[in-house]
Formats: C-alpha cells, sequence, structure tokens
C-alpha cells in the first residue's frame, strides 16, 4: 500500500462511520427521553401498618344504609367487612377484573363491583360475574377496648 | 389580485376548486359526512383552546376549574356543553362515514390510503374522547379510566408495561391527569392535524369514489351525472353545518354536560357506572364474558377480539380481493353492526 491510501479513509468506510455516528447520536437523544416517560418512583404499592380511619363499634352501616368508604392503604384502597359472626376481614378493594373499587353489601353479605357486576364472598372468593382471581386479603389485628378496638391492617404474610 | 397570485399561486388553487365536481346518484348524500366530521372537529378546536384559558390540569385543581368554568366563567357552561356534546356527535359522525365509505365500497383502488388514514382518524378521536373524559377529574372520569387503562393491562407480554406507561404509575393519579392532558390538547390533535391532512389531500386527488353499480347503470364513470364543489355542493354542506350547529346549541343550552361528584381515589365505585355510549359495546362485552374462557381469562378473549376485529377495519381495502372475500367482508360488517347495535342498547337498558 502507497502511503496515500493508508492516510484516506474508503469511501465505503466513511459512509459506515457516519452512519455508526448518526444511529449512535439517535440512540443517545432517545434514551433520555424514553427514561423520561416512565413513572415516577413512587409509593402505591400499600403500606406496612395502617391504623383504620374507624373503630369496631364504627364499623357498621350508615343512616342511608352505606358501609364506611375504602380507606387508603398506602395508596390502594382497602376495604373492611364484618362478617355474621363478627369477624372482620380486611381486602384489597381494588376488582381482579379490571380494577374498579369493590364495596361491601351488608345486607347481600357479599363484596360487589359496580362497573361490571363482579361477586366476591366474605372470603374475597370471586363467586361470580367476570372476576378472575379472588379479591387479595390482608392480615387484621384489633387493639384496644373490646368492642371499641382500633383495626390495624398489615399485609399478608404470605 | 395579480400581486398575490405571484407570490401565492392562487391560480392553481382556483383552478383546482373549479374543476372538482361531485357524483350526483342515490348515495350522494352520504358525501356530507366527511365535510360534516371536519366541520364538527374545528368546533372542538375552538372549544377546546378556549376551554384552556381556564382550565388546570392538576390533581387538586382540575375538577375545581371545570366547576369554575361551569358557574363563574361567562357563558362557560356553554362552551363546555359544546365541546362535550359535539365530541359526541363527532364520533357518532365518523362511525357512520366509516360503514357508509365501507358499503358503497370507496375504499377501492386507487383509494385504500384513504381509508387507511381515515380509520386511524376514528382512533385518534376515539383517543380523544377517552383521554378529554379524565380532564374534569370526576368519580365516572376516574374508573372510566381505571377500567380502560387496565384492558390495556390484559394484552400478552407487554401489558404491564402499557399499563405503567398509560397510567405514568400503577394507579390513576395526578400524573395520569397530567399525561391525558397533554395528549388530549397536544400529542393526539397534531397526529389529528397530520393524518387529516393525508386523508384530505387524497380525497382531493383521486375525487370522490362513484359506487359500482352506479357505474355500471349509466355505462360508464364518465357519464355519471354530477355537480361543481364549488359553489353548488359546498352551500348544501353549509346547509348541513347550519343544521348541526343548531343541533348543538339545542342540546348544549337544554342539557347542559354534567361534572358529576370529584375524584375520592379510594371510594368504591358509584353504581350504574358506564362509559359513553360509543365505548359501551365493548363495555358491555367486557362484563357478560365469563371469568374464563376454555381456561384462559375472559378479558383477554375480549381484548384480542376487539383487536384483531379493529385490525381487520384498518386493513379492510387489502383483504377485499375478489366477490368471495368481499362476501366475508361484508357478511363480517353486518355481523359487528348487529354486535355494535345489540351491546350498545343492552348497556343502555341496564
Amino acid at each position: 500500500m502507497s502511503g496515500n491510501a493508508m492516510k484516506s479513509v474508503p469511501r465505503r468506510g466513511f459512509l459506515k462511520l457516519v452512519l455508526t455516528g448518526m444511529v449512535g447520536t439517535l440512540g443517545m437523544l432517545l434514551y433520555p427521553v424514553a427514561r423520561f416517560l416512565q413513572p415516577r418512583k413512587k409509593g402505591g404499592g400499600g403500606a406496612l401498618e395502617v391504623v383504620a380511619p374507624y373503630r369496631v363499634d364504627e364499623l357498621r352501616p350508615d343512616a342511608e344504609g352505606k358501609w364506611p368508604s375504602p380507606f387508603n392503604f398506602g395508596g390502594r384502597p382497602c376495604l373492611l367487612v364484618k362478617s355474621g359472626d363478627g369477624k372482620i376481614r380486611a381486602f384489597d378493594a381494588v376488582c381482579t377484573h379490571v380494577d374498579c373499587t369493590v364495596e361491601f353489601r351488608p345486607d347481600k353479605k357479599d363484596i360487589f363491583c359496580n362497573c361490571h357486576n363482579g361477586i366476591y364472598d366474605l372470603e374475597g372468593r370471586n363467586i361470580s360475574g367476570p372476576p378472575p382471581r379472588p379479591l387479595k386479603s390482608l392480615s387484621v389485628e384489633l387493639r384496644g377496648d373490646p368492642g371499641k378496638e382500633e383495626i390495624i391492617v398489615r399485609p399478608n404474610e404470605s | 389580485m395579480g400581486f398575490l397570485d405571484e407570490r401565492l399561486g392562487l391560480e392553481g388553487a382556483r383552478k383546482l376548486a373549479a374543476h372538482k365536481r361531485v357524483p350526483v346518484h342515490r348515495q350522494t348524500p352520504f358525501y356530507f359526512l366527511g365535510g360534516m366530521a371536519l366541520f364538527l372537529f374545528i368546533i372542538q378546536v375552538v372549544t377546546g383552546l378556549l376551554l384552556s384559558l381556564f382550565y388546570n390540569p392538576a390533581e387538586d385543581r382540575a375538577f375545581e376549574s371545570v366547576q369554575m368554568i361551569m358557574t363563574e366563567v361567562e357563558f362557560g357552561w356553554l362552551i363546555r356543553s359544546i365541546h362535550s356534546w359535539c365530541a359526541n356527535l363527532l364520533i357518532g359522525i365518523l362511525y357512520l362515514h366509516l360503514l357508509t365509505t365501507f358499503f358503497m365500497r370507496a375504499y377501492r383502488r386507487p383509494r385504500e390510503i384513504t381509508w387507511v388514514t381515515g380509520v386511524l382518524l376514528l382512533f385518534a378521536f376515539l383517543a380523544l374522547g377517552f383521554s378529554g373524559y379524565l380532564l374534569p377529574w370526576n368519580e365516572l372520569a376516574f374508573f372510566a379510566t381505571r377500567v380502560g387503562t387496565a384492558i390495556v393491562g390484559v394484552v400478552p407480554f407487554i401489558g404491564d408495561e402499557l399499563l405503567n406507561f398509560s397510567r405514568a404509575g400503577e394507579n390513576v393519579t395526578g400524573d395520569t391527569l397530567a399525561r391525558f392532558y397533554a395528549l388530549h390538547v397536544a400529542i393526539l390533535p397534531l397526529t389529528v392535524f397530520g393524518l387529516l391532512g393525508v386523508h384530505l389531500y387524497l380525497v382531493q386527488k383521486h375525487g370522490m369514489s362513484t359506487p359500482e353499480p352506479v357505474i355500471e347503470a349509466r355505462g360508464g364513470e364518465d357519464r355519471v351525472p354530477s355537480m361543481p364543489f364549488v359553489p353548488h355542493f359546498l352551500l348544501r354542506d353549509l346547509v348541513g353545518w347550519y343544521i348541526a350547529l343548531a343541533i348543538l346549541a339545542a342540546l348544549a343550552a337544554l342539557f347542559p354536560w354534567e361534572l358529576g361528584e370529584k375524584v375520592d381515589p379510594f371510594a368504591a365505585a358509584p353504581e350504574g357506572i358506564k362509559p359513553e355510549w360509543y365505548f359501551l359495546f365493548m363495555f358491555q362485552a367486557l362484563k357478560k364474558l365469563p371469568s374464563h374462557i376454555l381456561g384462559i381469562e375472559g378479558e383477554l378473549v375480549g381484548v384480542l377480539f376487539f383487536g384483531v376485529s379493529f385490525a381487520i377495519v384498518l386493513i379492510a381495502p387489502f383483504l377485499d380481493r375478489g366477490p368471495r372475500s368481499r362476501r366475508v367482508l361484508v357478511i363480517m360488517a353486518c355481523m359487528a353492526v348487529v354486535f355494535f347495535l345489540v351491546m350498545t342498547a343492552w348497556g343502555l337498558m341496564e
């Protein structure tokens, strides 16, 4: 090879180099954009421990027959239900069908979703309608004076 | 005039307008639907720009700002009601435009791309309806968005990513509102302008399509009677637009759009919750699907069914490859119309 050829870059090689550079630039431009579009890191996946905003004796239908509304359990709604034997259970109130918030119907003794008529029993099992899975249950601990205990909700160990 | 013509090329536009003709036959009224959709879209742009002067897309301000528009801003109730009603009329007209174009087979060569851009425009307008619905930040909108985005989450393999991307997180929050606002006022409108430019250019380039039976009956496309677009057809368009304006004004005045209750992110979904009528057929189908079909989750079956159906609509011109495939397409379209009507009626009655 002559010294001249050593110095000059062949045309094909030059185009390859330019193309590689352009693809690289595009990647460098798009990477921050793709990252920017990601959701922020924040809570919303539940909490470690929350004291419910009502005590055991307040857990009953109001004058209009409405059951106490679900409350904020680390960014997700938590529903408390009371079965006939007085046992209190807590569930992640997000319907397993398409994410509506379910409610407790004390008269019908079930958990109901108004969006697509999904029905769960008081153990959270999906028994009718479109929900494909049971509700996620949470663990409940009662603390304080009998009959007026505070209700403490935690994620289930399992 | 000479000054402007030299610089803007007005003569070309004048010639184009003078040459544009519209075929006259029994289906001619269907040619008005596209122009009607365009007119309603312009109303949406104007009223949308006006609303944006007072609307505030923040979790703790959105509902209040719409409330303020409805009660304090002069004629705010009118502008918002027209925007909401017009969105519904626009989607209704687009559904009709799609159907009549399909049954007249106006998508046939060389107008396939006109059809594809038209269907993409319909998808963009459905997305505009869905994103705009959340902006008042009321209970109905909150759950509609939860359900709508959860459905996206059912898509195999990338569902979770799509769900997180569309909600800007795991749950519907103020970040979702900001994302939907950007979609509704910037991203989707720009998309619509782009698609609409191509769609309208193609309509000018190819002219109006004449149905085959009309051509056959007249013994040739050039023997079908026609009228000049300017002024004959345009004046008829104008009459239609006046009527649409009157209907809109009447609807907005007699049935102002409701605002509902502000979002409580932890409360149970309210009773009798339903999406807008143009999404009702999908909502109702999801409601009636059992939880599992042949071992697959019912909602996944529904999502795949609608996904495939929409894909078929999008590429319909390329599936029409002869009398037999045409018959299959027509039968499928008729079944789709019946499905839509039955599901919508069922959803409205419940």
